[in-house]
């Protein structure tokens, strides 16, 4: 979050905006003091029903999308860190040089994808996943309304109704034994990326 | 045993009241929490009256159909259909039909009458199919509503992190 409050304020006179939102049922109490800590001055939201996941076929966090000056995207479904944490055992420090270069050089960029790949980088739900989304929806108003039984049985609908969503899967375990990273999370990780899928959909930056 | 009486007592009111009155439902759908004073009692669908249509999915019942910006979808309302009927005088309509048609998924909760609806898969063609980013409106951290279409004319890094 420093990091991108820095790159926030080298590139803010550059007609480009940073939007932030935290996937949070937990709300502010939950994610403000995050966002407090790095003094942001950006945009930034605390999402408690996951909206901007749902509206943009979204499953994992942190992800991010690029939005050019007419609402097109350019980049999409992306992990999308902005350094490298614990000397590579996670995040990039590859993504934030080509954010800068698109905001320099907009649609000359080289990093700026053509609509087909757009297009296909978009995820495609099953009518199965499309139910997900309502379903952690209603998770989430019993959720806010203190009733953890009904909370739980949508919760759990929307991971059955799509396996794919890590967020729904992380979000109902943080209020579980063992928390959002724990047993369950490694277990799940490890049978994806065992089968040749990826946690984080990858980066590709080389390619254009 | 005065407490199973009056326990026995209340169920029957309210089974009474459930049946010949309308019953009370909320809906939940993007950020809104809908609460509707009277639906149509049904054991599948939600039948509400055209008034509340739109405060539920922003849909406004015309004589050409429901109707939501330049989209409408036909509505017979001469004669009772699939989604309208009239019963003592009082129109109603049929949410989750229009759902279907619309192919939008939700979920029920029918014990206790909450209704979660899914994004509209008409408003999110540009998205799927041509790749324009979907506008959203969501309240920032500084208490201002944050819509995606305000920032037109900037580039825009839209991200998705969680404290989890």
């Amino acid at each position: 979050m420093p990091v991108w409050q820095s790159i926030y304020e080298e590139l803010k006179s550059e007609n480009f905006e940073i939007i932030s939102v935290a996937q949070d049922t937990g709300g502010e109490e939950a994610a403000g003091y995050i966002y407090d800590d790095a003094n942001v001055s950006y945009t930034a939201i605390i999402d408690v029903n996951h909206q901007i996941s749902s509206i943009y076929n979204l499953v994992n966090v942190p992800s991010g999308v690029w939005i050019d000056e007419q609402g097109k995207i350019m980049r999409i479904n992306e992990g999308t860190y902005a350094k490298e944490h614990m000397n590579g055992a996670w995040g990039t420090n590859d993504y934030v040089p080509i954010v800068r270069d698109w905001v320099k050089k907009g649609a000359d960029s080289e990093y700026v994808w053509d609509r087909d790949k757009v297009r296909e980088s978009i995820v495609q739900r099953t009518p199965e996943a499309e139910r997900a989304q309502p379903a952690f929806r209603l998770g989430g108003y019993y959720f806010t309304n203190d009733n953890d039984e009904k909370a739980e049985q949508y919760w759990t609908m929307a991971q059955e109704l799509d396996p794919t969503s890590w967020n729904y899967l992380r979000q109902d375990l943080l209020y579980e034994e063992g928390g959002s990273a724990g047993p369950e999370w490694r277990a799940r990780r490890e049978k994806i990326e065992g089968a040749g899928g990826n946690y984080y959909a990858p980066l590709e930056i080389e390619n254009n | 045993m005065k407490t199973i009486r009056s326990i026995a007592g209340l169920t029957a009111v309210m089974l009474i009241s459930g049946t010949l009155s309308a019953q009370s439902a909320t809906v939940l759908y993007n950020e809104r929490v809908v609460e509707l004073e009277q639906t149509l009692p049904d054991a599948t669908d939600l039948w509400v009256k055209p008034e509340d249509l739109t405060r539920v999915n922003d849909f406004v019942l015309k004589p050409e159909g429901a109707c939501l910006d330049e989209l409408c979808v036909p509505v017979l309302q001469d004669r009772d259909g699939a989604m309208f009927i009239t019963r003592r005088g009082q129109a109603w309509f049929n949410v989750t039909e229009l759902a279907n048609k619309l192919q939008q998924a939700y979920v029920t909760d029918y014990n206790d009458g909450i209704w979660s609806f899914g994004t509209m898969p008409v408003t999110r063609q540009s998205f799927l199919r041509g790749g324009e980013a979907p506008d959203f409106e969501l309240m920032g951290r500084d208490g201002e509503l944050v819509r995606l279409s305000d920032f037109r004319g900037k580039k825009v890094l839209l991200l998705t992190w969680a404290s989890w």
